[in-house]
Order: structure tokens, then C-alpha cells, then sequence
């Protein structure tokens, strides 16, 4: 069936689709009408879920973590303070290895105070041991949530589903929402690998001394490791069984192309029309879709610019003091490459401004018209 | 004690840091430093309870739906809950801690309920088997006259209450009128007394056909004679025709005598006599005028009976003091003065001083004079002293005489029918104490209700029930983020067009669903009434449930000592100290 909803309802269905067992959420803009849209189908009987208020998203993720260790589905909800604000709780959902599933739409920290669509603080938390998916429209978002919820499930970690504020959160598209007995079999019931039974009592996350603590660490870089191949096959088992796919990344314009635009999230929409445009002039230009931020997807991405010479990246978000957060994971994962192409790293777009097709055709020509970045950090639209 | 693994490399190890067996050998117990523990405390009502009721603990019985619980350890300490429940002053309502949050609970009312509720069980009482050897003769039988028989009967004794008048009851029988204490409540708690075994005798006034000479065979004797004598005024004419005082008319009133008065009427006083005079004169088809020599607030007499007094028509003039009654031809005419209030007195209220020249005339009817009633002293025996109108006792009652107990109005000026029940309750235990030849104040001492001066008398009999730490919890101690404001119930009053035609009671009790909606108000203070914040909030899960007293412990083995059961605890049930290592 297909429905004309946004960003925000999208992934409200899809948390139904998934049959998740326990909410906790706790309210900000822009995310605010996700959890409003659930607990209110929730309130009516329509939604059998258990949903638990809290105080704080701190709360709300520490509820997640105690739910999820007693072997239910679970789902979170937040943006910008208040995924800020969950940062210890989400390195605690991910080494006690709970596949929780969380959606947080893209809004800038303040101050200055700013509501708009910025991806800093879900960048903020790269370290945190989740898996990030970064959506292009309003489908992916659903779509992305059932995948989501079979990654996780087999990996044993969480997964961070992130949108833009307003550009998707608020606006409505045509979304195919598949129906409850065609998910089900996608999304197998949740087995925790560790099940609570009150009559064997066992300590969880107790502590690790030096002696195995590494060990643990390097348990959970394994499972990221594992990462790219899991999803890999669920994209490919959920394109067939609903027709839509995403991959890690996604690669569009010219097949053999010098300039490759590498942008995330829905900049890449307004990127795919600036390209056909240029490729139609003439240029020898592509543009990658990085869906995957954690793991990086190196491979995949080594793999789609062989040949290109320069690679351009615009990020909506900025680590003061280095650059834009893609094109600096980027360049490392380049350095030891035998191919290494320039890379190019914009910044644009900060606390939502809108990145037109004229900043975007802005960046490709100084990419064209340039052998090196003339420097570290290429500013695009900033009023000097 | 349980071992640790080691494992080789990660290939061995589980994917998080698991136990593989309980931890219960863990005693986390040992890392605490400070202790919290149940211990209930004393809530502010019953500290003020000059009768000793564990209010708490009945209303909690009344939230639990079990009236005849309630009724049960009302009985403990009270005889006579119907009545209390009607004309109490209810100190326990002026300290309530609820007053600090919006409004204190309608204890009066509760008690009512549940006095009401038992006697419509109709339950036979049975008689105590009177195992004792000693007997015990009580003279009066007022409200500390019949608290001290009921609670000598319960404890196996002879009892014999001797009354001057024809119907027991004292000054609530004769000084109470019925539409604040109908006579039917009243003889309904004097018969659960009397069923009990004690006997009483009417009709034999002490002094004159009473003698203590042939009060030889009792080996214990209380006197309550109360204080039937009403003060005079002290000025010219107040002998006179016309001229009755207060207690004397009340008395005919409420014994159902036929009285001769004018039409319109002037009471002189300002206590509570004065208001239940003029109230029952409204109720015979007169005119009441009250002359008060002070203004409103320092009237003696009780807030809600000044309110109902108005309401019902009886007029009052303030800071008029009459010198002089004067007969002119039918009529009485009082010469009176104005007063304006100088410095505070020795009972703390503004002197009144006449403001010179100030003489003016009302002419009425009928005069009654109800300034204040006094001990009589002239039947008292030889060796007990009387000092500024009081008998002077012991705290537990004893006089200088051998034997000889007194109490109620005769041995204090605080008049009221709670201090005179608490006063024969006291003084049934100090004459337990004497007879068993113990030390009475070392008794009283243990039971304090806090710092005293009441007494709870179930303690003394079950010691090991409930203990309390004598620390009165103050509003500071509550945590009062669990609880709603709420409005206090009120009782529904009779309408004033029918009130002033007769003396049917003018309060209606509480309806069982209002009782229990107000008993819920009850914040509990310092009571346990299981609501398990504790349980709920301890993160150790080391709250143990149990069937004892103490409905809940702590597991010691595993509680840290955070303290989170002692701060979430809404009525200060749990205390914390330091960690003796």
C-alpha cells in the first residue's frame, strides 16, 4: 500500500512493521512526532507495545538496555541534546553487545540554539560502537528500520537509523508500506543470546579486568568486521523480497568518471540532478551515496572510484579544528591504498541552511578547476 | 566464594562479561556505611491526642476497608470514640502535617464513622472476668471517671463509679446539649462500659450520701468530681429573680426539665458553656444575646460553635462587660461597660479594661450568667490540696492521701473531654501500679506518645507490638512528591430553619465512601503503611517482604546503603544511621 506520509511517520511504520516490544522515548524537535505518532497507537490499543516514560534520554536508552538484556525487541527515538545526552548509555548498549535499534533525525547542537538539519550529533557519537545508516528519502527510512532490526538482531549491536530534520522528518512522499505478513518472515522473533531467567540468576556486564578487557573490544571490532557481508545479505534477501535495495554505498553518473561527489543523507538527491546536468555537458563526473557511515564501507568505496582522480565530499557537519567527519574518514581510509585521488572536502549546509544545486555545482567546478585543494577546509555559501 | 575464570584468548571467552552463576556469595552488604532501617515514629496527631489514639493506625485500618479493625484499636485507648467524634476539639486536626500541604484530615469525622459504624453491628460486649481481688470505688461518672472504669475493668479490677446525679455521664449528660451530642451516642458508650462489669451508681452525691469513711472496703478510690459550681460574676443584682446561671439551665435542659424564661434573653461569658446556653435558649423559641468582655479571639469557646451560633441567630456583642443588674418591672436591665484590651494576661489573651464612662443600659428578659465553672472543694478530704482552683496530683493522679487518686476537670484547667478521658486513662494505670506495688512513673515513662504528656495504654499491655521512636515526624520529613493536594471533606450540617427547632444533632457523619476517600488523604506519618516505594526503588532488590509486624526488612547481606528506601520513603517509616564497624 502505498501512502503519502514523512519522514517521521515513515519510521513510525516501520517500527510497528518490526513488532518491536518496548519503547522509551522521551520528546525533541524534530524528532518529537515519531514518538507522539506511537504512543498515541499505543495509548488506543491499536500498537501492543509496552512504552515507558522517563525523564531523560538517558533514561529512556538506559531503559532500552535493561529491556533489550530481558530479550525483547526494543526502539529509541531522539535528535541532537538529547542523543548527547543518551552518549554514555549508548557505549553501554553497544559493549554489552544489545541489538537496540534507535532512529535520531539529524538537528544541530546548540549554541547557537538551532533546530535545523545538521548531522553533528549523530557524528558526534562514531565512537560508540553502533552501526549508522544515513537515508536519502522517506522509503529508505522504513526501509532501512526492517533491516535494521535483522543486522542488529545477528550482530549483536545497535543500530543508529538517521534522517535529515524537516527535509525528510516533516515532509511528506509517496511510501510503499509493506504489510505485516510480508515483514514477519523478514524479521525472524528476537533470541537474546543471553536470556534472563530469575530462577539461574547470572550477573551481566560485570566487570573485566585488564586480563580479558581487550579481548572484549576486539570481539566487537570483529563483529563490525562482520558488518558489510551481514547486510549485504539482508539488502539483498529484502530486495527480493520487496523490490528495493540500498547497499552500503551507491554509485551514479558517469561510469567512468574523473570527479566523484561523495555526499550522505539528502543531499544526495539534490547532487543526482546537479550530475546529470553536468554529465550531459559533458564532464567526466559521478556521485557516491554513503548510506553506511559505521563501519566505514572502504572496500566498497575503494572498489567504485578506481579511476577517479579527484574525489569530492561535502559534509553537513564539521570537527572543529580537522573538517568535514566523511571526507576526514575518507582520507584515512585511503592512506594506505596504492590508488590515493585527492580528496576534496567541503563544508555546507550547517544548522540546515539549504545546499542548493548551485552550491553543489560550485563545489564539482573547484574540484574540476583544481588539481589540490587549495586548502584542508573548502567552505561553500559561507558569508565572509 | 566462587572461582574466576581465565581464559586463553578471546576464541574461549563469551561475547560480554557474564557470570555463569549467581552472585549471591557477593555480599555487597559490606560496603555500606550507613544503615537504613524500618522503625515507625510518632505522628503529630497522636502527640497531640490528649487521649492517646493511634489515629494513624485506625485510619490505615479504615483505608484497608476494615472498620471493626479501626473500632478495635480505637478501643485500645478510647471509650468513647462516638463522642469524641462529636464535640472533640480535635487538636490531632491543628497539628496534622497535612495542614503544611494543603489541608489536615477530618480525623474527628473518621472516628465518628467508625464509632458509628461498630454500634450498628449491634456486637454483644462480653463482660471481663473481674479476676482481682482489689476493688476500686470512682467518684463520677464523667468522661475521666468512665475512662478510668473502663480501663481498670479491662484490666480484671473491681469497679463501682459512684454518680450524684440520676443518669451517668457528668458533664456530658448535663453540660452537652444533644444537638451536639445526642443523648442516645452517649448512653450507647456508656452501656459498652457498663457491659464490660463496671456498675454504677446514680443518684448518690459525694459528700452528702457519700462519705469516704464507708469507702473503707476499696482498696483504691478515684475522685472526678469535675466542676459543677458556676462562677459568679461578683456584682450587685446578680442574685435576683430572672437571674439563673449557665450550667444549672443546661442541665434542666438536657435532663429534660421544664424551664421558665423571658423571651429575650442575655448570657454573660464567652466560653463554651455560654454559646451551648444561648444555643439551646434559640432552640426554645428565644432571643439570645451573648455579652462577652473580650472580643472574638479570645473567646474560650470553640470556632465551629461561634460559627453555628450565628448561623442560628444567637447575637453577640464584644468587649461589654455588665456591672450591675438592675429589675425594672418585668424586665432585667444591665448596666454595662465598654472595654478596649490592654496587656496580655497570665492566660495569655489581652486583658479587658472598661473604657471610663463608657455606661449603657440593655434591658432583657431573662439574665444568665455562664462565666466559668469551678471545682467544689467542700466535700474534698482532709490532705488533698487545692491550689488556684485545682486539685493538686501527682502526673500519674496520686494525691497526698494514701489510695486516693483525682482527676479530669479537678485536677487541671485544661477542661476538655479529651484531657479528662486521658486523665482517667492515666490514672487507671497508676492505680494498677499502686495496687501491684510498681513504680507508676516509670510506667508512664515508657509509654509516652512522644514527649508525652498523653499515654498509649496498648503499649503498656503489648510492649512488643509496633514500637515507635518517640520522635514526632514533622512536615520537613515527608517526601511529598507522592502525594495529590487535596480538599478536606467537610460534614454536612442540618439547615439553620430546622436546626432551631429542636435538638436533633446539627452535624451528619461521613458517608463510608467519604471516610474512605478522606482516609486516603492520610499522609501516614511515620508509619509504615506498605505502599513499597522502598521495594520499588531499591536498586539491590534487597527489600524483603515479610509477614511480621514490620511488614517490610532489609536484606543487610546486599544492601549498599544508599539510601534511596529512606528519601523515596514519602512518610519517614525508614531512618538511617551510620555504620558501626
Amino acid at each position: 500500500m502505498k501512502k503519502v506520509i514523512t519522514g517521521n511517520q515513515a519510521v513510525a511504520y516501520g517500527v510497528i512493521l518490526s513488532r518491536v516490544d518496548v519503547i522509551s522515548a522521551y520528546p525533541i524537535t524534530p524528532q518529537t512526532t515519531i514518538v507522539e505518532e506511537l504512543s498515541e497507537l499505543i495509548a488506543s490499543g491499536r500498537l501492543n507495545t509496552r512504552f515507558l516514560k522517563v525523564e531523560s534520554e538517558h533514561s529512556a536508552m538506559a531503559a532500552l538496555i535493561g529491556a533489550s538484556t530481558g530479550g525483547v525487541r526494543c526502539f529509541t527515538a531522539t535528535s541532537s541534546h538529547g542523543l548527547a545526552y543518551m552518549h554514555e548509555m549508548l557505549h553501554w548498549a553497544s559493549g554489552a553487545r544489545l541489538p537496540i535499534v534507535m532512529v535520531n533525525v539529524n538537528r544541530a547542537i546548540a549554541p547557537p540554539w538551532n533546530i535545523w538539519s545538521d548531522q553533528s550529533d549523530s557524528l558526534s557519537q562514531r565512537d560508540t560502537g553502533w552501526i549508522q545508516f544515513y537515508c536519502e528519502n522517506n522509503q529508505e527510512v522504513l526501509d532501512t528500520i526492517l533491516q535494521a532490526y535483522r543486522i542488529a538482531e545477528s550482530i549483536k549491536l545497535p543500530v543508529m537509523v538517521v534522517l535529515d530534520a524537516y527535509v525528510l522528518s516533516h515532509t511528506s512522499e509517496p511510501v510503499e508500506i509493506p504489510t505485516m505478513e510480508e515483514v514477519d518472515p523478514f524479521i525472524p522473533p528476537y533470541c537474546p543470546e543471553y536470556p534472563i531467567d530469575t530462577q539461574e540468576p547470572m550477573a551481566f556486564s560485570m566487570i573485566a579486568t585488564p586480563e580479558h578487557f581487550l579481548e572484549f573490544r576486539y570481539k566487537i571490532q570483529k563483529a563490525m568486521e562482520q558488518v558489510p557481508e551481514i547486510a549485504k545479505k539482508v539488502d539483498d534477501e529484502f530486495r527480493s523480497r520487496f523490490g528495493r535495495g540500498y547497499g552500503a554505498i551507491e554509485r551514479h553518473g558517469k561510469e567512468e568518471a574523473e570527479v566523484i561527489l561523495m555526499t550522505s543523507g539528502t543531499v544526495t538527491s539534490t547532487s543526482r540532478i546537479v550530475i546529470r546536468k553536468l554529465v550531459g555537458e559533458g564532464y567526466s563526473i559521478a556521485g557516491i551515496k554513503i548510506k553506511r557511515f559505521r563501519p566505514f564501507p572502504s572496500e566498497e568505496i575503494y572498489e567504485a572510484i578506481k579511476g577517479a582522480k579527484k574525489l569530492a565530499v561535502i559534509d553537513r557537519n564539521l570537527s572543529a579544528g580537522v573538517g568535514g567527519i566523511f571526507a576526514q574518514e575518507l582520507r584515512a581510509s585511503l592512506y594506505s591504498r596504492e590508488e590515493r585521488p585527492q580528496v576534496f572536502g567541503f563544508i555546507s549546509g550547517l544548522g540546515g541552511r539549504d545546499i542548493t544545486p548551485e552550491l553543489i555545482e560550485e563545489a564539482i567546478q573547484y574540484t574540476v578547476e583544481h588539481p589540490r585543494p587549495e586548502e584542508e577546509i573548502l567552505w561553500l555559501g559561507l558569508k565572509k | 566464594m566462587t572461582k574466576q575464570f581465565v581464559f586463553k584468548g578471546a576464541s574461549e571467552m563469551p561475547m560480554i562479561s557474564i557470570s555463569l552463576g549467581h552472585m549471591d556469595w557477593n555480599k555487597t552488604g559490606t560496603w555500606r556505611t550507613q544503615r537504613p532501617f524500618y522503625e515507625d515514629k510518632t505522628p503529630p496527631c497522636s502527640a497531640a491526642c490528649p487521649v492517646g489514639n493511634d489515629i494513624v493506625a485506625f485510619i490505615q485500618k479504615i483505608t484497608q476497608g476494615d472498620f471493626e479493625g479501626a473500632w478495635n484499636l480505637i478501643k485500645e485507648e478510647n471509650p468513647y470514640p462516638g463522642i469524641c467524634g462529636r464535640v472533640c476539639f480535635h487538636p490531632c486536626e491543628s497539628k496534622c502535617n497535612r495542614r503544611d500541604y494543603d489541608e489536615p484530615i477530618v480525623i474527628h469525622a473518621l472516628e465518628r464513622f467508625v464509632s458509628d459504624f461498630a454500634s450498628n453491628l449491634n456486637k454483644k460486649i462480653e463482660k471481663v472476668p473481674g479476676v482481682r481481688k482489689e476493688k476500686i470505688a470512682i467518684i463520677g461518672s464523667g468522661p475521666a471517671g468512665m475512662s478510668c472504669a473502663y480501663h481498670l475493668v479491662k484490666l480484671h479490677y473491681d469497679v463501682t463509679v459512684f454518680e450524684s446525679s440520676s443518669l451517668a455521664g457528668g458533664m456530658l449528660r448535663i453540660g452537652i446539649p444533644s444537638y451536639r451530642l445526642p443523648k442516645n451516642v452517649l448512653d450507647r458508650e456508656i452501656s459498652n462500659i457498663v457491659a464490660l462489669g463496671v456498675e454504677i451508681r446514680t443518684g448518690i452525691p459525694f459528700g452528702e450520701n457519700l462519705k469516704l469513711d464507708s469507702l473503707k472496703d476499696y482498696q483504691a478510690i478515684f475522685i472526678a468530681t469535675g466542676t459543677h459550681r458556676s462562677r459568679g460574676l461578683h456584682i450587685p443584682g446578680e442574685k435576683g429573680k430572672s437571674v439563673f446561671n449557665g450550667l444549672d439551665l443546661l442541665r434542666k435542659i438536657n435532663l429534660g426539665n421544664k424551664v421558665k424564661l423571658g423571651d429575650k434573653i442575655a448570657i454573660i461569658g464567652g466560653g463554651n458553656t455560654a454559646l451551648d446556653v444561648a444555643r439551646s435558649v434559640i432552640r426554645l423559641g428565644k432571643k439570645a444575646t451573648i455579652l462577652y468582655r473580650r472580643s472574638k479571639e479570645e473567646m474560650p469557646a470553640f470556632e465551629d460553635e461561634i460559627v453555628e451560633a450565628i448561623e442560628e441567630g444567637v447575637k453577640i456583642r464584644y468587649l461589654v462587660n455588665p456591672i450591675r443588674i438592675q429589675q425594672k418591672d418585668s424586665l432585667k436591665r444591665l448596666e454595662c461597660m465598654r472595654m478596649e484590651l490592654g496587656e496580655k494576661d497570665e492566660s495569655g489573651r489581652r486583658r479587658p479594661v472598661p473604657i471610663p464612662n463608657s455606661n449603657f443600659f440593655i434591658e432583657e428578659d431573662s439574665v444568665i450568667i455562664a462565666a466559668g465553672e469551678e471545682i467544689e472543694v467542700s466535700f474534698l478530704p482532709k490532705g488533698m490540696e487545692e491550689r488556684e482552683g485545682i486539685v493538686l496530683t501527682q502526673r500519674d493522679g496520686s494525691t497526698g492521701i494514701k489510695g486516693i487518686f483525682a482527676g479530669g476537670d479537678l485536677v487541671s484547667n485544661q477542661r476538655t473531654v479529651a484531657h479528662a478521658i486521658g486523665s482517667g486513662k492515666k490514672t487507671a494505670l497508676a492505680i494498677d501500679c499502686y495496687l501491684k506495688g510498681k513504680d507508676s512513673e516509670e510506667a508512664i515513662r515508657q509509654i509516652l506518645i512522644g514527649e508525652g504528656p498523653s499515654i498509649s495504654i496498648f503499649r503498656h499491655l503489648y510492649p512488643d507490638e509496633r514500637p515507635r521512636n518517640p520522635h514526632v515526624v514533622t512536615f520537613e520529613e515527608l517526601n511529598t512528591d507522592y502525594f495529590e493536594p487535596s480538599k478536606r471533606r467537610r460534614e454536612s450540617k442540618g439547615l439553620v430553619k430546622k436546626r432551631i427547632k429542636g435538638f436533633g444533632e446539627v452535624t451528619s457523619g461521613f458517608t463510608e465512601s467519604i471516610t474512605l476517600e478522606e482516609a486516603e488523604r492520610c499522609f501516614s506519618c511515620g508509619t509504615c503503611n506498605g505502599c513499597e516505594n522502598c521495594y520499588v526503588f531499591c536498586p539491590d532488590a534487597s527489600i524483603i517482604k515479610t509477614e511480621e509486624i514490620l511488614s517490610h526488612q532489609v536484606d543487610y547481606d546486599f544492601c549498599k546503603g544508599c539510601g534511596i528506601c529512606f528519601s523515596e520513603c514519602p512518610r519517614g517509616a525508614i531512618s538511617l544511621k551510620e555504620e558501626a564497624r
